[in-house]
């Protein structure tokens, strides 16, 4: 079978069962406080104190720590260092390195922009992690999403790793005729055009195909959508989004009266 | 008036200078399973989008004479209005799963949520159809992760689930293993033994022999012959315009030539050719 480009964890949990909007507030609600909120340990609170045990709550602290290991804390890792060295603010030096230096507050901002970040993606992750895409599309289609644009990202997710399995094949035929793949950097930039020439026009042509197909099937009928998975939406979850979007904006205020 | 009304149709895709259909005329009966044969370019597929629609509404070009199905006319209807009537599936299973579904299940019932289909209703419905083309084993496996055969009864389903009044299919079969023919043309078959009208784009001339009510050969773009599968694939014509035929029609026409084969006419078919031979 084909690995599939998706992240959901199949798990039954509190914050499986909520309604995908509600998760997509609950990501722009820790966005917008750990940007706006007028604390500078914000976003190291919100990781630690939030976002963790909610990773367990969901039953995907495992996959969270990997994706936290691997991609969010290396990514944030290397802001800090770019931001702690290139900022050019501040007068106090803590350490230079040859030419770079980093002050206290070029530190201070470089930690702020990582937390921030860690607390951006570690959310989307936890969104990704608890929520099947084609339920998040089928809500926010039901909501008024467009469906051309819905149907853009899922098959996009699908289309993908069979690309992918594509160019592999088209690789294997290639290199069976003799192109060169693995030796010199000039020669294997040379070698891509045979590669992607393929890959690109085969492309093109499915694409008329496959929009043929799901014309077929009716995909621009005017007719209203109707969905197959009925995508339960809750007092729990009405009332959890409003009290969200209410604290988003009263950091967005507190913010404002601070400064 | 017949079921499948072709009238005087000349189509020209966009950017071409001569015409994939040329005054082509053409009448089907409900009820009927159509087979449609001819070389490259002979028009069988443009043929087939005529009849789902697709010329001209998704192609667009030029298009002159009428297409009618069940007395309602193409050209006064929208490509949307006119998929519900005429389901089409075509030769790459690959590229006919729509790649929003994670499941089978998800898959079929894709052409039913576009359609508006209440929720209840739309299970059951696919349920149906997925025993119709005997697929209910796979329902909950990702589209991706099958072979050929199953893909294309997938797409099949899709098709069927939106309960056409006429099932087109452009080579089907055209790309699956002796297997996957069987799986296809036995699911076919039955369709047209529940009263299903079938148009079938076909080169397995002994499997159109066995199940087709009538052959329709195409050159450039107009109707060469049509009959009865059992006259249409032995005539001169057929072989005369260079039409490939059975192995065994040929084999025959052969023996007659040097008085092997006693019969009048030629065989399409092992069993046909077998009785013919043993005829003295």
């Amino acid at each position: 079978m084909h690995e599939r480009l998706s992240f959901y964890i199949k798990r039954d949990s509190l914050i499986h069962r909520l309604n995908p909007l509600t998760k997509l507030v609950l990501v722009f609600a820790f966005i917008g406080i750990a940007f706006t909120f007028p604390w500078y340990w914000i976003g190291l609170f919100l990781f630690v104190f939030v976002l963790i045990p909610l990773a367990f709550i969901a039953k995907v602290s495992r996959e969270y720590f990997f994706t936290a290991t691997r991609l969010i804390l290396p990514a944030a890792g290397f802001l800090f260092l770019m931001q702690a060295l290139f900022q050019p603010i501040g007068e106090e030096i803590i350490f230079q390195f040859y030419f770079l230096d980093a002050t206290r507050e070029s530190l201070a901002f470089a930690f702020t922009i990582a937390a921030r970040i860690i607390v951006m993606i570690s959310a989307f992750t936890m969104l990704l992690l608890t929520t099947h895409p084609s339920e998040l599309m089928s809500d926010l289609t039901r909501r008024g999403l467009p469906g051309q644009f819905a149907y853009v990202i899922i098959s996009t997710l699908q289309i993908l790793p069979q690309m992918q399995a594509k160019a592999q094949t088209i690789i294997a035929a290639q290199r069976s005729r003799g192109l060169d793949t693995e030796s010199t950097f000039l020669k294997r930039a040379g070698s891509v055009l045979p590669l992607v020439g393929p890959l690109v026009f085969g492309s093109l042509v499915e694409v008329e195909e496959r929009a043929i197909a799901i014309e077929a099937r009716g995909f621009t009928s005017k007719k209203e959508k109707t969905s197959l998975h009925e995508v339960p939406d809750t007092v729990t979850d009405k009332t959890l989004r409003w009290i969200l979007i209410i604290l988003i904006i009263l950091s967005i205020l507190l913010n404002l009266w601070l400064s | 008036m017949a079921f499948v009304n072709i009238q005087n149709l000349t189509y020209k895709y966009p950017l071409t200078k001569t015409p994939a259909l040329q005054n082509m005329n053409l009448q089907i009966e409900k009820g009927e399973f159509i087979s449609i044969i001819g070389a490259n370019g002979s028009g069988k597929s443009t043929l087939c989008y005529a009849l789902a629609g697709f010329v001209p509404h998704f192609f667009k070009g030029e298009i002159s004479g009428e297409i009618e199905v069940d007395g309602a006319a193409s050209s006064k209807s929208t490509l949307d209005e006119w998929v519900v009537n005429v389901g089409l599936a075509f030769q790459n299973p690959f590229n006919q799963i729509s790649g929003a579904k994670y499941t089978v299940f998800e898959e079929i019932a894709f052409g039913l949520e576009n359609a508006g289909v209440p929720r209840e209703q739309m299970k059951s419905r696919v349920e149906e159809a997925m025993q119709l083309t005997g697929i209910s084993n796979l329902a909950d496996r990702s589209p991706y992760s099958l072979s050929g055969g199953q893909q294309q009864r997938v797409a099949l389903t899709s098709i069927l689930v939106m309960q056409p009044k006429l099932l087109v299919l452009d080579e089907p079969t055209s790309q699956m293993d002796p297997i996957g023919t069987r799986e296809v043309f036995s699911v076919i078959h039955n369709l047209t033994q529940s009263g299903m009208t079938v148009v079938m784009v076909e080169h397995k001339v002994e499997w159109i022999a066995h199940f087709a009510t009538r052959v329709i050969a195409l050159k450039d773009g107009a109707v060469l012959t049509e009959g009865k599968p059992s006259d249409v694939l032995t005539s001169d014509l057929l072989i005369e315009n260079g039409f490939g035929v059975s192995r065994y029609t040929s084999v025959a026409r052969e023996a007659k030539k040097q008085g092997l084969w006693k019969k009048d006419k030629l065989p399409v078919t092992l069993f046909e050719a077998a009785e013919g031979f043993n005829t003295k």
